[in-house]
């Protein structure tokens, strides 16, 4: 159970907030030295070939890179996460945040109802799209990974 | 005037990634004196300027996030504030991102030392409140661009100012939690800082001793040992954490305020054209190829360009000696003497010649892809195979240029982020297998071996190589050599266009440490072999008389095993001049028609236990002296030598005893 946790959290596109330092003294020393400190929002840019090494932005601005297990240890809680992200639940309801995509692609998305903001709700995931319900417009859309992987979802808290 | 000029101290510090290293090269040219720090494997840089009735003296910090230290490269900048505290703080921050400079910068300003902030504006467009930045520090803030030299006059003047009044008006006081504040107000009464430390505030002092009792306390010589841990235990009982991250917390609250209103932004935004260039260069699939391909042309350029130059210079170096011979001074000279000018002395100033052009371009391109961002890059993509060694992703690139020349690859493990990645890499180093090496290898396994199997043998080396250097890694690992690893957190800086001054000033320093540090000990290693292989005198050279030929029969019960004869044994030794000169010096020693010789005395599975061998023992004298220059240690590169000539024995031994069982000859 935790390890699926844990994968969802280390995908490229995640931006989560950073709850603890880790219980490894030096490396919590060295973060916090960096301005890497609890409350930050980290983003998850990119994971390294052989997996195990993630890079992340800080606050927007600095990368680093650093291994995920010590990402793990920053016991990040999820804010937003791109709608490829797997085990997402299929009955809660998240809020499209922002479309990472270029011009072209949000107007696309534009004419099939997809716009930052909006309420939606996975209802599949096992075929090879995506197919997304939109709440409050009573329609469902089908979407390809490629177009999923740019739209930025958030939870709502309850 | 100069000679009378009174020399002012001035300490440049910062976190790493700001743009230090070219603002110390503008400020300082290439007048500058590079070194160690005392006992480590960290390159120390003092610089001189003039400023007015003034001779500047600017030493270049090793970048750190804070005083109270993580990395080798923070202890070095911790004791030097408070052994030897500057006259003045050369602190420079990143405009483009302030909030994780100032963190630092407030650290420094709150020493109470008189301190210049240079703001370097690598992005033209930023826009900053330099007045009010000032005034919240307490100390002058200039905009400068150390890329094209904008603000440096006002920066040089602002620093005059400072050193005619050295006093400081204003020292910036960051709030902290009550418990903590209150004993660095009690301790601060009892510290009366004496000596160099006068200057320092005494709060600054109290903080430095609650953060990290052990070395500060022995440096401050308070006394007041007890009366520390005791504030210490009740802080960190009180806030749950140590001291230095209730420290950096305070610290990055005051910073985070300040960038709200210095820059009236709450964060960066994101830097497009680095994103641009990393989603094809850190690319999920094309990321590794596309690091591979840099790596060979890296490797190319670095070889392929220097080796002809090599041979370029080591001809006209010939040429040279011809000339030498023919003057009458010389010729004068009696037959040793003039042996000890051409073989001794001589031919090891040409050994350290000929390694000039591959060390020159080794830091052309490696500056390149250090300043350029990309080397961050590399060890990012490279990290989850190096890290089971325990190393950084950046000693790839060492190891993989090490099969040119180990000689520039041990120079550059200086790039490296720590201690101890450096002095795991500079032992891994020797166990590559470096052109020179390959020379020994295509020879002799051309004569004992058929063409088909020739390739295959060089194939099986370029395996042991590999498995040799994992393997000690795994050892060294284990023994923990060089210390603990690090933490690994990284930055990965955006892409910058890398100064032509910068690379060629970094090139020039490369060289001439080269010739200062390592020059000296390669020719005694020279001269030394000279000596055991050409005398007691009138024997012939390298024959059996000489004290190499005793020495080689003397180490026959060691090298029988390994079915190495003590001729072989004398070639070794020559080999430590230089792997080239192996076959020539198996050329002289036998006599004769090389090919033959070598197929008449050396079986192939003798000649196999030779360049397995030859692999794996001490490359050349001249990497000997680069990992003492590089590791500032007798102790790390005498381990070297050992562990090197220990792991060829232990080969050649089971090699050669598996081989004869298996009924090989």
């Amino acid at each position: 159970m935790k390890q699926t946790k844990e994968h969802f959290k280390q995908n490229p596109g995640v931006e989560c907030i950073i709850q603890s330092l880790g219980a490894d003294e030096k490396t919590a020393q060295r973060l916090a030295q960096m301005g890497v400190l609890p409350g930050v929002t980290l983003q998850i840019l990119r994971i390294a070939p052989f997996g195990a090494t993630v890079e992340v932005s800080v606050g927007g601005g600095q990368s680093f890179a650093l291994r995920k297990d010590e990402l793990t240890a920053l016991n990040c809680r999820i804010v937003a996460m791109p709608l490829t992200c797997p085990d997402l639940h299929p009955e809660i309801a998240y809020r499209i945040r922002s479309l990472s995509g270029g011009k072209k692609f949000q107007q696309r998305m534009e004419t099939q109802g997809i716009h930052p903001g909006l309420f939606i709700k996975i209802t599949n995931t096992t075929m090879p799209g995506i197919v997304l319900q939109l709440i409050d417009q009573k329609k469902t859309v089908t979407l390809g990974r490629g177009e999923a992987e740019k739209i930025i979802i958030e939870v709502i808290d309850a | 005037m100069p000679e009378q000029a009174e020399k002012i101290t001035v300490a440049l510090s910062s976190i790493p990634n700001t743009g230090k290293t070219t603002l110390f090269n503008r400020l300082t040219g290439a007048g500058q004196n590079t070194g160690n720090w005392p006992g480590v494997s960290v390159e120390k840089k003092i610089g001189n300027f003039p400023l007015g009735e003034y001779e500047i003296s600017l030493v270049d910090l090793p970048g750190a996030y804070a005083l109270s230290p993580v990395t080798e490269e923070e202890k070095i900048v911790r004791s030097y504030f408070l052994k030897t505290p500057p006259a003045v703080i050369l602190n420079i921050v990143d405009a483009g991102n302030l909030y994780r400079s100032l963190g630092m910068t407030l650290q420094m300003s709150t020493s109470g030392l008189p301190m210049v902030v240079a703001v370097n504006m690598i992005d033209e467009k930023s826009k900053l409140d330099i007045a009010l930045l000032s005034s919240h520090l307490g100390v002058p803030v200039i905009p400068i661009s150390a890329r094209s030299g904008r603000g440096l006059p006002e920066l040089k003047q602002a620093l005059y100012e400072v050193i005619n009044k050295s006093e400081r008006t204003h020292v910036p006081h960051i709030s902290c939690p009550p418990i903590l504040e209150k004993a660095a107000r009690e301790l601060s009464g009892k510290i009366i800082p004496g000596g160099p430390l006068e200057k320092m505030d005494s709060n600054f002092l109290a903080m430095r001793l609650l953060e990290e009792k052990t070395p500060s306390d022995a440096i401050l010589k308070t006394g007041l040992g007890n009366f520390i841990q005791l504030w210490r235990d009740r802080i960190e009982k009180s806030t749950g954490e140590t001291i230095p991250i209730t420290c950096a917390k305070c610290r990055f609250n005051a910073a985070r305020g300040l960038v709200i209103e210095v820059t009236g932004q709450k964060s960066n935004p994101p830097n497009k054209q680095t994103e641009r260039i990393d989603r094809v260069l850190l690319h999920r699939w094309f990321g590794l190829p596309l690091f591979l391909l840099i790596m060979f042309l890296l490797f190319q350029a670095v070889y392929g360009l220097g080796a002809p130059l090599q041979t370029y210079v080591g001809q006209g170096f010939d040429v040279a000696e011809s000339w030498l011979r023919l003057q009458s001074s010389i010729a004068r000279q009696s037959d040793w003497m003039q042996s000890f000018l051409f073989d001794g002395l001589w031919q090891g100033l040409g050994v350290v010649i000929s390694f000039f052009p591959i060390i020159a371009l080794f830091f052309i391109f490696m500056s390149l892809i250090e300043a350029s961002g990309y080397m961050a890059r590399a060890a990012f993509l490279m990290d989850n195979l190096m890290h089971r060694l325990d190393l950084d992703g950046k000693a790839f690139i060492n190891l993989l240029l090490g099969y040119g020349c180990n000689v520039p690859a041990i120079m550059g493990t200086r790039i490296l982020s720590s201690h101890h990645s450096r002095v795991v890499t500079i032992l891994l180093i020797p166990f590559t297998i470096c052109t020179a090496r390959l020379q020994v290898f295509v020879f002799l396994s051309t004569i004992l071996f058929s063409t088909a199997v020739a390739p295959l043998i060089l194939f099986a080396l370029y395996l042991g190589s590999f498995i040799v250097i994992v393997l000690t890694g795994f050892l060294l690992k284990i023994l923990h050599i060089g210390g603990r690893p690090e933490p690994f957190i990284m930055e990965i800086p955006p892409y910058r266009m890398p100064t032509l001054t910068n690379v060629a000033l970094r090139t020039w320093q490369e060289l001439k440490d080269f010739l200062y540090r390592a020059a000296p000990l390669i020719i005694a290693g020279v001269v030394l072999v000279w000596f055991l292989t050409h005398f007691p005198a009138n024997v012939p050279a390298a024959g059996a008389e000489t004290w190499a030929g005793r020495l080689g029969h003397l180490f026959s019960p060691l090298f029988h095993p390994l079915g190495i004869h003590w001729q072989e044994t004398v070639a070794l030794l020559f080999g430590l001049i230089a792997k080239e000169i192996v076959v020539g010096a198996m050329a002289v020693i036998y006599g004769g028609d090389l090919s033959n010789q070598v197929f008449q005395h050396i079986s192939p599975l003798q000649g196999l236990s030779f360049m397995v061998f030859t692999l794996f023992y001490t490359p050349c004298v001249a990497t000997i002296a680069a990992i003492k220059a590089e590791s500032g240690s007798w102790k790390i590169t005498l381990f070297s030598l050992i562990l090197g000539l220990v792991i060829a024995w232990l080969a050649s031994l089971v090699l050669y005893q598996t081989g004869l069982v298996l009924g090989f000859r």
